[in-house]
């Protein structure tokens, strides 16, 4: 039974790895400044892996980026091309379109930045099931909240990575009591390390990052094993422990979807603390309908026979173990 | 008279469903199938609704019928998706009729908090598994992501219900029983309105 179980939770993982490969999307990035009377500067930042970079255009409809760039180079895994534009109008970038061409095949997102030489602007996010956004820039204030908050709501509920360390930990606690201290341990170490890798005071190469992160939710798994069984271990007793050490590599991964904006200093640390917020948000909201779930099978009076219970158990750690060896391979060179 | 106005109304609603096959509209959120998959059950209202009213209906009636339709209602919206992968097609009339249907019946069972034999219970939760599951995916190829954007409708399905259902499984106060039943009325009449304008427009209704 058990390795019928186990069968059955490699399955699922295979089925899902496939898919929900594990979180190391980075954004790409647009900003437009006004660095003089008409005179203007147009910076695009994408990820590449290596030496190939994902097929994405940026397109204004002024036309401004079908120039040839002054400036093209790659740097810390970035293509990076530079426009310097100059325009007699007025406000030529009001009501203007920016399109991200093919970004509608890829899973990444597209931030915007404008400022002008009067400190107004907008900051957006421009995501693949709408590769497009309009610049109102005369409707005066810029959206920065919304962007960042929605920014970092996210980049916690599309990463499988994450949910699946917190729903490890939630199969461990066993009270509330429990449950509080270890997700308030979680939340304050990734909080810590968010702010100290997007400030650029920590920083760990993505690929030994997601090694660890995985290697992170492998370990979970036979704990919450453990744990249903009614069997006791250090993680059992201080499930909060375990959750500050891990929440400190899993708040790395979270910057890599601020950090590698580029963001000035000054615009980062307001960034930071809306990206912290909107990760909180999506967690808790997570949370919350695990917990949902568990009272409604408790009101259907569901007993789930003990494999059935462990399946999810044995899911975590197919992923875990799967994702693991794929960012190991990677790390030390084997692919 | 009546029976004058029924063969109208059946010759109306064969001729409309002659030409229009139903196809799916899958939402691509760049996000993955999963997520597609997840993201259609959520903003699909037509999907949405139906599972929701059935499962406060399941609470009304108790845990052993919710956990009996918590079973049986993912189980069939996965096979009416794979009946959609085999390439079956079903006329786009056939669905829009079949979804007013489930507002009423669904509605009326609400409304009327109906003592149903558990049999009847899974085949009506069955029906609707099986019509909306088809309907999700009518007209889409089999492929693996395809089969996970059917495994997370299926998963949202799954989720969905068993948390409505915990919304009127502890309900003991007269009211507020009486106010679900309510929704169900509402539900019921809003099928009665959607099944006009299938009446009215036949397969461009939706």
């Amino acid at each position: 039974m058990r390795r019928l179980l186990l069968a059955l939770a490699m399955f699922c993982g295979l089925a899902v790895a496939g898919a929900a490969a594990a979180h190391e999307v980075r954004p790409a990035y647009l900003e437009i400044d006004q660095t003089g009377p008409g005179v203007y500067q147009a910076i695009w930042k994408q990820p590449t892996m290596g030496d190939v970079a994902i097929h994405l255009v940026p397109h204004l409809s002024n036309g401004w980026l079908e120039e040839t760039p002054v400036d093209q180079y790659a740097a810390d895994g970035f293509l990076i091309r530079r426009w310097v534009i100059r325009s007699a109008k007025a406000s030529p970038l009001d009501g203007q379109t920016v399109s991200i061409e093919g970004l509608a095949d890829t899973i990444t997102d597209v931030f915007v930045r404008v400022r002008l030489q009067d400190q107004t602007g907008l900051d957006t996010i421009v995501r693949p099931e709408a590769p497009q956004a309009r610049l109102a820039l005369s409707k005066g204030a810029p959206t920065t909240v919304p962007a960042f908050l929605l920014l970092g709501i996210e980049h916690i509920l599309t990463g499988p990575d994450h949910l699946l360390f917190v729903l490890g930990l939630l199969l461990i606690v066993r009270d509330r009591w429990s449950l509080l201290k270890t997700v308030s341990a979680f939340t304050l170490a990734h909080s810590l390390t968010l702010a100290a890798a997007t400030l650029g005071h920590i920083q760990l190469s993505t690929p030994v990052l997601n090694a660890l992160i995985a290697l992170s939710i492998l370990f979970v798994a036979p704990e919450a094993i453990r744990a249903q069984r009614g069997e006791e271990s250090l993680t059992t007793r201080y499930p909060w422990v375990v959750a500050f050490a891990f929440g400190l590599l899993h708040g790395m991964g979270f910057a890599n979807g601020l950090s590698t904006l580029g963001l000035d200093k000054g615009a980062l640390l307001a960034a930071l603390v809306l990206f912290n917020i909107g990760v909180e948000i999506g967690q808790l909201a997570f949370i919350a309908v695990v917990l949902a779930l568990r009272r409604a099978f408790r009101l259907m009076a569901i007993e789930w026979a003990r494999p059935m219970a462990l399946i999810p158990s044995y899911a975590i750690g197919a992923l875990g173990a799967m994702w693991t060896i794929q960012y190991a391979a990677i790390v030390f060179g084997a692919t | 008279m009546a029976g004058g106005a029924l063969r109208i109304a059946a010759v109306a609603i064969g001729l409309a469903a002659l030409p229009a096959i139903a196809h799916a509209h899958l939402v691509v959120t760049g996000m993955g199938p999963i997520y597609d998959g997840i993201d259609h059950f959520g903003l699909s209202p037509e999907d949405s609704i139906p599972v929701v009213a059935l499962a406060l209906f399941a609470g009304l009636r108790g845990p052993a019928t919710a956990r009996l339709l918590l079973a049986a209602l993912p189980l069939a919206w996965l096979a009416g998706g794979m009946i959609a992968f085999s390439g079956a097609a079903a006329p786009a009339i056939g669905l829009s009729v079949a979804t007013a249907v489930a507002f009423v019946v669904l509605g009326g069972l609400l409304a009327a908090n109906a003592p149903l034999p558990p049999v009847v219970s899974v085949a009506a939760a069955a029906a609707l598994g099986l019509v909306r599951g088809f309907a999700d995916l009518s007209g889409t190829p089999f492929s693996g992501g395809h089969l996970l954007t059917l495994a997370g409708m299926g998963a949202s399905v799954f989720v969905v219900f068993a948390l409505a259902a915990s919304l009127t499984l502890p309900l003991k106060r007269f009211w507020m029983i009486v106010a679900v039943r309510v929704g169900g009325s509402w539900l019921a009449a809003l099928g009665l309105l959607l099944a006009g304008w299938v009446w009215r427009y036949g397969a461009r209704a939706f």
